[in-house]
């Protein structure tokens, strides 16, 4: 299913991007955010947000690709 | 730039520079091993003895009755093993639900070996309780092992009072105290306790040191098989960097125990009336009676671990009581123990304020969880 952002439209939102919504704002979320729009509305920054993803990956999360 | 603010002493803490100062001499010119007996071994030995009288100052035990260890976990380890492996005839050993897996994964291993184990399971405020204790002891039962205090939900156990019912069995009591010594004042005497663990860096000590305490005529095997160190029951060529360190921590925190305290609490009220006063609703767990500083908080219908994650980002360091896995959210054992209701403890976390935390840590803390939470919950 296509999933796009819900600020500005970007879409088809990849694996990485839909599970770091998941991972912050919770599994139940309905709207999903491209990363630029998270980190805005999370007040951090982009790598960070590829930080954390890293480690997801780092400890098998499978809602990364 | 982000203000980091450590609020997960309960996982560890910050090396006091009180230790680290003790610690240095012992790390480069005086580096001689305490066994041997030249004159370059007498600064260490006097150095070991004197690190000894004063953790056993700080717990009103005597210098013969504290061992070193590597820390909790091994503490624990000898505890729960060594008393089970000293008795013939009394094999059994209760112990809780919820305690720290150091004790829990012992006892399975004593499990597997044919020893039996009983597990109580604490109240929904995190107690364990003297009724439910004299309901499964018998005159079987070697050792009885509960801790002093949670260390995710921060319920301080009545020692004193589950301690006399093992004694009136015949029993030998232990408590893993890791969370609470330095902390909270802790007379072995008062307590009764056979046996006591403790880890350095809960209380601003270096990692990898720790001791048991064990009381003077308590039959307990040996830990550790090899030299004579430890009064022949842990062998190894002791860490006296890290054993000086621990004492010079340990006696800081303990000097300055009341001030500790009174700050802790202080912080916890401003924290609770920060989040009460914005309407947000949430939950504390532990009861009443929790250690100074430890806040188990349980936010309805939020995502603990998401919690965890963005407070990060906006540089907080907190825990939580819950974590996921490839398939699901793993609730913690203890979470699971108190038997909180699934939505709460998937939505709880743990905040552990400490003696370096002040009122604008806690006001950042405060301003960020309404900030998550109230995004969460929209």
């Amino acid at each position: 299913m296509r999933i796009d952002c819900v600020i500005c439209g970007k879409v088809n939102l990849d694996k990485d991007t839909i599970g770091i919504n998941k991972k912050l704002l919770g599994a139940e979320i309905t709207n999903y955010y491209c990363m630029d729009c998270l980190a805005d509305y999370l007040g951090c920054t982009v790598q960070e947000l590829l930080d954390k993803i890293q480690e997801f990956k780092d400890e098998g999360c499978t809602l990364f690709k | 730039m982000k203000q980091f603010i450590y609020a997960d002493n309960a996982a560890t803490t910050q090396l006091s520079k009180a230790a680290l100062d003790a610690m240095m001499p012992w790390m480069l010119s005086e580096y001689g091993n305490a066994s041997q007996p030249y004159s370059f071994a007498r600064k260490p030995k006097k150095a070991l003895a004197d690190a000894r009288a004063a953790i056993a100052d700080c717990i009103n035990a005597q210098p013969d009755e504290i061992f070193f260890t590597s820390g909790g976990t091994e503490s624990d380890n000898w505890a729960i093993k060594g008393s089970a492996f000293s008795d013939a005839q009394k094999r059994a050993t209760i112990t809780t639900t919820f305690e720290h897996h150091a004790i829990l994964h012992s006892c399975y291993a004593i499990e597997r070996l044919g020893y039996p184990v009983a597990y109580l399971t604490p109240t929904e405020e995190g107690l364990i309780t003297t009724p439910e204790l004299q309901t499964i002891i018998s005159d079987t039962t070697r050792l009885v092992s509960i801790m002093y205090a949670n260390n995710e939900i921060g319920s301080i156990q009545p020692i004193n009072e589950l301690c006399e019912v093992a004694h009136s069995h015949g029993a030998l009591f232990h408590t893993d105290a890791v969370q609470a010594v330095g902390h909270v004042k802790i007379d072995v005497q008062r307590l009764g306790v056979d046996m006591l663990s403790a880890s350095a860096h809960k209380f601003n000590g270096p990692k990898g040191i720790g001791f048991l305490y064990i009381r003077k005529g308590t039959t307990v095997s040996p830990y550790a098989d090899g030299g004579a160190q430890e009064m022949k029951h842990r062998a190894g060529t002791e860490n006296i960097a890290a054993i000086v360190g621990m004492a010079a921590a340990l006696t800081e925190n303990c000097t300055a125990m009341d001030e500790h305290i009174d700050k802790a609490y202080r912080l916890e009220k401003r924290l609770l009336d920060g989040l009460c006063a914005a309407h947000v609703t949430f939950s504390r767990n532990g009861g009443d009676n929790t250690l100074p500083g430890l806040l188990s908080l349980s936010f309805p219908g939020a995502d603990g671990e998401a919690i965890l994650h963005r407070m990060d980002l906006s540089g907080i360091c907190i825990s939580t009581g819950s974590a996921c896995n490839s398939e699901s959210t793993e609730i913690s054992h203890v979470l699971q123990a108190i038997r909180l209701d699934e939505s709460l403890a998937k939505g709880t976390i743990r905040i552990a304020l400490g003696k370096n935390n002040n009122e604008d840590d806690v006001d950042r803390i405060v301003q960020a969880l309404l900030r998550i939470v109230g995004q969460e919950v929209q």
